[in-house]
């Protein structure tokens, strides 16, 4: 099925949907009655909040039905697919980023996230990309762990800081 | 007339070149911390505190103000620049100074916020300085009812903020409201929506990381398909006469600054409400007050001054009741407390009497430090400018490097940097298909205190909606429910009017 506009739209409600019945399902692990003795449950405001949420998706589906929303009448591709290509790869590239902020460490994996990315998407020298690519986590260094003692995450390239933090205290 | 001398001795007090030297340094050091995504005033006051151990409290709060002031200025650069809110107090400012920004009027966005923020500071100082006391027993007469009246006026606005599809509006509303209510119950102690047991949730869902995601990440994914990384390098450039001329600008913007000061003073001073409800607050009622409220999100100068009204003038505000009685308006000024405590005084109504230097030397300094704010900010706009006209295709990897770390900063946790990414991807997909995703930001910023306003109030009134309505009982609650009433109506009332009655061309 060729995702136009028209499909995403009954498709991302229908998601919608289904959160709003999980979030309901959820919410209802927790008390979700309201008595003057025992006043709100815990699960009281995620649950009924979370049905205004359903029966929103709800009316959406009907207008899309009834072909009343603009979306449900454009047949334009959801995604320009001459743009596919900077919206999906930013997006995994990004994926690749936060699961090497978790593994190697944020300074290391920014080195890697820059070089692929501006190798990728801009014209410049790759002499550029590598002065660029590895002068970012060094400002980032000391902008948060020098400046403002806030130390981000590390990963299994911590033991490489020590010598630096030893300095730095 | 003793106000005005104990005034001008304050005055005095912070015109002393050593204070004056911290006042202008804390200033830049705030504009400097503002405009990073993910840290905000109280990063920067938490930070510093330490180093005001070796001044005397005089200077040391003169220096912690500034650094307050200069971060509400800050904030709004790379809201404006970037379209990423640098603290939470600027998220409003993204709405309408992004699009100005694009449109390539990024020098009247940053006239505008920091004209706004002068304005607000202004008169807010102006009114602390002459009813210090009485506000802060109007502040004590706030109590769970009235506030939550108050977060039901904010909502009712939020209306006005999507578009014409209503059920995709409200459901925005209602998405950032369920997401607010995620961690532990407030009244039972209860874990709530812990998807997956992930511990990550227990701390609920930090809203900077659904404006980050929403206005950083998602932003740039549209920017990046709309344009195909091909984005025109901006050569926008800088004379004083741009900025008399955006100053110009601002005259139709006289509403935004009434709204964005007196009620922007009158949310900071509310204990446990602060900057950042105060600006989304005014925000919302300004576009519904506004004659030009279809402008409002593409590009308005008013978006852009209410907000920054608000923001600075709650700061303001928010010190009112920590001076006077001990109870800190906004986390930021929690801390100050607490360095006021360290220094060894004694925050209260005696403070007044006992340390008027002190007392009026802060007083003294929020009107210098807001000139000087202002100075700072026109004088670097150039600075600012140049961002646009870096590269995108290097432009855009550092706002995401920005993201990550905005993301990561505020509670230290991996799980929020996914969460961001997760809020980017699904803002992005959902802008694209008309849902209003301002509606939900101002949510899940105000739900956690709707929420437990309401159910405080319920338990005081043992279950009955009468403690809201009642004029008999909660008058300024009640008047402010039906106000709010009428705010949640006048939208929908209208939106029916053109469908019914459409307009000819």
């Amino acid at each position: 099925m060729k995702l136009t506009t028209r499909n995403a739209e009954i498709f991302v409600a229908v998601i919608l949907a289904l959160c709003s019945i999980g979030l309901m399902i959820k919410a209802a692990q927790n008390s979700i009655t309201w008595t003057i003795e025992d006043n709100m449950g815990a699960g009281f405001m995620p649950f009924w909040l979370s049905l205004g949420m359903l029966i929103c998706t709800i009316i959406t589906i009907f207008k899309w039905v009834i072909r009343k929303s603009p979306q449900s009448n454009n047949n334009e591709p959801f995604i320009d697919p001459e743009a596919n290509k900077y919206v999906y790869v930013t997006i995994l590239s990004l994926i690749g980023l936060i699961l090497g902020t978790a593994y190697v460490g944020i300074y290391i994996s920014l080195i890697f996230f820059l070089f692929f990315y501006l190798k990728n998407f801009s014209e410049k020298s790759n002499l550029f990309i590598s002065v660029f690519s590895i002068a970012t986590p060094i400002v980032t260094f000391c902008f948060f762990e020098w400046l403002l003692k806030i130390t981000l995450p590390q990963g299994i390239s911590e033991p490489l800081f020590y010598p630096i933090y030893e300095l730095m205290y | 007339m003793e106000t005005f001398y104990l005034l001008m001795n304050g005055i005095g007090t912070a015109l002393v070149p050593f204070n004056l030297a911290l006042l202008i340094f804390g200033c830049l050091i705030g504009l400097f911390v503002g405009a990073m995504p993910g840290l905000g005033s109280v990063n920067g006051v938490a930070i510093l505190i330490p180093i005001t151990f070796i001044v005397p409290p005089t200077a040391a709060i003169i220096f912690l103000a500034a650094v307050y002031y200069g971060a509400m200025y800050g904030g709004a650069i790379s809201s404006i620049m970037l379209g990423i809110p640098g603290a939470s107090t600027a998220v409003a400012t993204v709405f309408d100074g992004r699009p100005l920004a694009q449109k390539g009027e990024a020098i009247t966005g940053l006239t505008a916020a920091a004209v706004g923020s002068f304005v607000g500071g202004t008169v807010s100082v102006i009114l602390f300085t002459l009813f210090a006391p009485p506000l802060a027993k109007v502040a004590l007469a706030f109590n769970a009812p009235e506030t939550f009246a108050l977060m039901v006026m904010a909502f009712a606005t939020f209306v006005g903020l999507g578009g014409d599809d209503i059920p995709k509006t409200c459901f925005s509303i209602l998405i950032g409201l369920v997401l607010s209510t995620i961690g532990l119950d407030l009244i039972s102690g209860k874990p709530r929506l812990i998807f997956f047991d992930i511990p990550g949730f227990l701390h609920g869902v930090n809203f900077l990381v659904l404006a980050i995601g929403i206005y950083g990440i998602g932003e740039m994914l549209w920017t990046l398909e709309t344009t195909k990384g091909a984005v025109k390098i901006s050569s926008i450039s800088f004379t004083f006469k741009d900025v008399v001329l955006s100053v110009k600008k601002l005259k139709g913007t006289m509403m935004a600054m009434t709204i964005g000061s007196f009620l922007g003073f009158f949310v900071g001073i509310l204990p446990a409400a602060g900057a950042t409800p105060a600006a989304l607050m005014a925000y919302g009622i300004t576009k519904q007050l506004s004659k030009n409220s279809a402008e409002f999100g593409k590009g308005a100068v008013a978006g852009v001054v209410a907000p920054e009204c608000a923001n600075n003038s709650a700061s303001t505000g928010s010190m009112l009741p920590m001076l006077t009685l001990g109870i800190p308006g906004s986390p930021t000024t929690a801390i100050l407390l607490g360095g006021m405590i360290l220094w060894g005084l004694t925050p209260g109504p005696l403070l007044f009497t006992q340390e008027p230097e002190f007392v009026w030397g802060l007083i003294g300094s929020l009107y210098i430090a807001n000139f000087f704010a202002l100075i700072l900010n026109v004088a670097l706009i150039p600075a600012f400018i140049m961002v646009l006209r870096v590269p995108f295709a290097i432009l855009a990897p550092v706002i995401f490097v920005l993201c990550v770390t905005g993301g990561y900063a505020p509670t230290q946790s991996i799980h929020d940097v996914w969460l961001m990414l997760l809020f980017g991807v699904a803002g992005y997909i959902l802008r694209k298909l008309d849902y209003p995703v301002a509606p939900a930001v101002l949510s899940i910023v105000l739900g956690p205190l709707a929420e437990k306003a309401m159910r405080q109030s319920l338990i005081i009134s043992d279950g009955s909606f009468n403690i809201f309505l009642d004029f008999t009982i909660k008058p300024i609650a009640a008047t402010i429910m039906y106000i709010a009433l009428i705010f949640l109506f006048l939208p929908l009332i209208n939106i029916l009017k053109n469908q019914l009655f459409p307009k000819k061309a």
